[in-house]
């Protein structure tokens, strides 16, 4: 059997998904392009060719850039925070103590939940007239009279960041404390009779098997977090007065609440691919570190 | 004064006794082999004398300080591991430096040990290299050349040849020698490779299920194995073994007719069993040897090994190659009187009254 007849085979074979997978995916990407470049209108008008006007106007306007900066902030401190506790807990759960393997077990809860059940869970707990943060926090005597967490410009971000730290650091402890049983015994073991500290301990014996690992969990979470739509959109609709805006939350309403489809399009393809520049770049920094770490 | 001292140690995971009650007291400079199959405790008593590990009861002494509870950077011993347990993002000049870098020793005096240390063990063209960059032969050199520059009362080594092959296991071991004849450092090395125990200790601890058997010069091991475990532990092929009855005379083999002559010192009519290493075996035409129906023949280069019977009882003898035996034949075999080893069959102790 010659080798362009398995080839051609194989593209048969994969013919159906393939048709599949343009009808469902090619398509609508093809057509979002188009319409990206068009002034086209949720319903009525099928809009006319206007070339690169909408993204013009979309990178030249405020609203892009503050809402670009919004959602850069949201990514790198939520991403940041969930690093930091992820390690932590990971590091604690390492430990031998009575009870781990049930901690271990209910750590994992908050990230199975479905982001809008989280959110949800959140969206109550922050309730100013009976939210369980109010009820404790007046309770113990730290808050003078109930406030509207996530009516207050101030106060709603940090709210939100609260809540997708709790839902999502348990994702970054389970891959640290996965990487954290790949450190050999013997090595910790040298290390306590070299006289490191616990400091150096991290540093020169953990560390190293602990860094692959933590950038995969960098990538998927600052992914994610850059298009954040689902806990926002529950949890404050991108307000008050567009205070937890994201760029997902922008596509949304200039698609489909202002109803201008080709703006619309045009904002997502910008998001996209701003999202495949950060995956691109973060992808060679793992493959560095998985090169390093070898 | 004695470089290290174990008293009674014994160690419990659980309710699983691993170690009962150990006793060892090493002079300084001495190499001490812990010997024994897998499972039998070696490791868990390497790790309580570096700290690693904390005995459920006993002490532990280096030099003349009780180092129980006291943290493995302070008990100044140093380790060598079967994996050898190179930092893996430090270059190997770092890694040798580094209990001295733990310890702010100054750069310039850490460079200098290290560079003693690189040239004893002829790696200092790879200081510069990352342990992935390096064989196993030469990671376990830099193993061996961090536990040198910290210059310890105590190496520990845990089956540090284990993972390499054997011509390389050879040479390392020959390595070890001479750098304990060197240094004349007190050492505690744990293996389960006779060959390495009988030619790297000054003495040898034979361990099994938590307890020294014997705790001799490796000599005395071999030549005066005090229980049939160690007997059997030590030697390859293993020590024979045959059933047999004290005589005013001398023993009777079962299964063979005519006695044999043996001064044993021990009241007739008394069940023994009779070790006789397959090396102490020679051809002989004497009288009162052992009448032996070889079976199969091997010859391994050095020796035939030849497997065979004597009165229905295994025994295996290695011969000179020209002695030509071949499977079918009858021979007598002889050994001298003091290669016999006479056991109690129930407790496995030696019953000879040597000297
Ligand atoms: N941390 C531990 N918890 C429970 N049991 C242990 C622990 N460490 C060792 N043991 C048990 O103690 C016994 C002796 O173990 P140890 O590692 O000392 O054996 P060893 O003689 O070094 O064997 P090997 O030659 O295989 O290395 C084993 O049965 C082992 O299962
Ligand atoms: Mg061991």
């Amino acid at each position: 059997m010659s080798s362009t007849w398995l080839t051609t085979r194989a593209w048969l074979l994969m013919l159906p998904l393939l048709a599949v997978m343009i009808a469902v995916i090619g398509w609508p990407m093809a057509e979002t392009v188009r319409l990206s470049f068009t002034d086209a209108k949720l319903v009525g008008l099928t809009g006319h060719f206007v070339g690169l006007d909408n993204y013009a106007k979309i990178l030249s306007g405020s609203n892009f850039r503050g809402t670009l900066s919004t959602t850069a902030f949201f990514a790198i401190v939520s991403v940041g925070i969930e690093m930091v506790l992820g390690v932590l807990a990971a590091l604690l759960l390492n430990q031998q103590f009575y009870g781990r393997t049930l901690l271990r077990a209910l750590m994992i809860l908050p990230w199975a939940l479905p982001t809008i059940v989280n959110a949800t869970l959140w969206r109550l707990i922050y309730n100013p007239e009976y939210g369980a943060l109010n009820a404790a926090l007046t309770q113990l005597g730290l808050l003078g009279e109930y406030r509207s967490w996530l009516g207050e410009p101030g106060s709603a971000m940090a709210a939100l960041i609260l809540a997708d730290c709790w839902k999502n650091f348990p994702l970054v402890a389970l891959i640290a404390l996965a990487a954290l049983q790949s450190v050999p015994r013997d090595l910790i073991a040298a290390s306590l009779v070299d006289g490191a500290s616990a400091l150096n301990r991290f540093r020169f014996v953990i560390l190293p098997y602990l860094a692959g690992p933590l950038m995969v969990a960098l990538v998927l979470r600052t992914i994610e977090a850059f298009k954040v739509f689902d806990i926002i959109w529950v949890m404050t609709r991108g307000g008050p007065a567009n205070s937890t805006r994201t760029l997902s939350i922008l596509v949304y309403q200039e698609a489909f609440s202002f109803g201008r489809a080709g703006s619309g399009a045009s904002l997502a393809l910008i998001v996209t691919l701003m999202v495949t520049l950060l995956a691109l770049a973060y992808g060679a920094l793992v493959r560095k570190a998985a090169g390093s770490a070898a | 004064m004695s470089a290290l001292t174990l008293e009674r140690i014994a160690k419990n995971y659980g309710e699983v006794e691993t170690l009962k009650g150990i006793d060892i007291a090493l002079e300084s400079g001495e190499f001490l082999v812990l010997l024994g199959s897998s499972g039998c405790g070696k490791s868990t008593l390497l790790n309580i004398i570096a700290g690693l590990a904390e005995p459920t009861s006993g002490d532990v002494r280096i030099g003349d300080r009780s180092v129980v509870g006291v943290h493995p950077k302070d008990r100044d011993v140093a380790m060598v591991f079967q994996s050898y347990a190179l930092y893996p993002n430090l270059t190997v000049a770092r890694n040798i430096g580094f209990g001295l870098e733990m310890r702010h020793v100054p750069a310039a005096e850490r460079e200098k040990a290290v560079r003693e240390a690189a040239a004893l063990l002829q790696i200092e063209n790879l200081l510069d290299r990352k342990p992935a960059q390096l064989s196993g032969g030469q990671r376990q050199r830099v193993a061996i050349g961090r536990a040198l520059v910290r210059r310890p009362k105590i190496f520990l080594f845990d089956e540090p040849l284990s993972n390499l092959d054997a011509k390389l296991r050879m040479e390392m071991r020959s390595e070890l020698k001479r750098l304990h004849q060197m240094l004349k450092t007190t050492v505690v090395y744990v293996t389960h490779d006779q060959i390495e125990a009988m030619t790297l200790a000054t003495r040898i601890a034979v361990m099994r299920n938590g307890v020294i058997e014997q705790l001799d010069r490796p000599e005395a091991i071999y030549n005066r194995p005090a229980t049939l475990y160690v007997a059997t532990f030590v030697g390859a092929p293993p020590m024979n073994l045959l059933s047999a009855t004290t005589t005013p005379e001398g023993l009777s083999i079962a299964g063979l007719e005519t006695p044999l002559a043996l001064r044993h010192g021990l009241e007739a009519g008394r069940p023994v069993t009779l070790g006789i290493r397959p090396e102490a075996l020679g051809l002989a035409a004497r009288e009162t040897a052992l009448a032996f129906h070889a079976e199969l023949a091997e010859l391994t280069g050095p020796e035939l090994v030849v497997t065979g019977t004597v009165g229905g009882q295994k025994l295996v003898a290695s011969l000179p190659p020209a002695s030509g035996v071949s499977p079918g034949d009858r021979a007598t075999l002889f050994a001298a009187p003091e290669a016999f080893h006479l056991f109690d069959p129930a407790t496995g102790l030696r019953l000879n009254r040597d000297r």
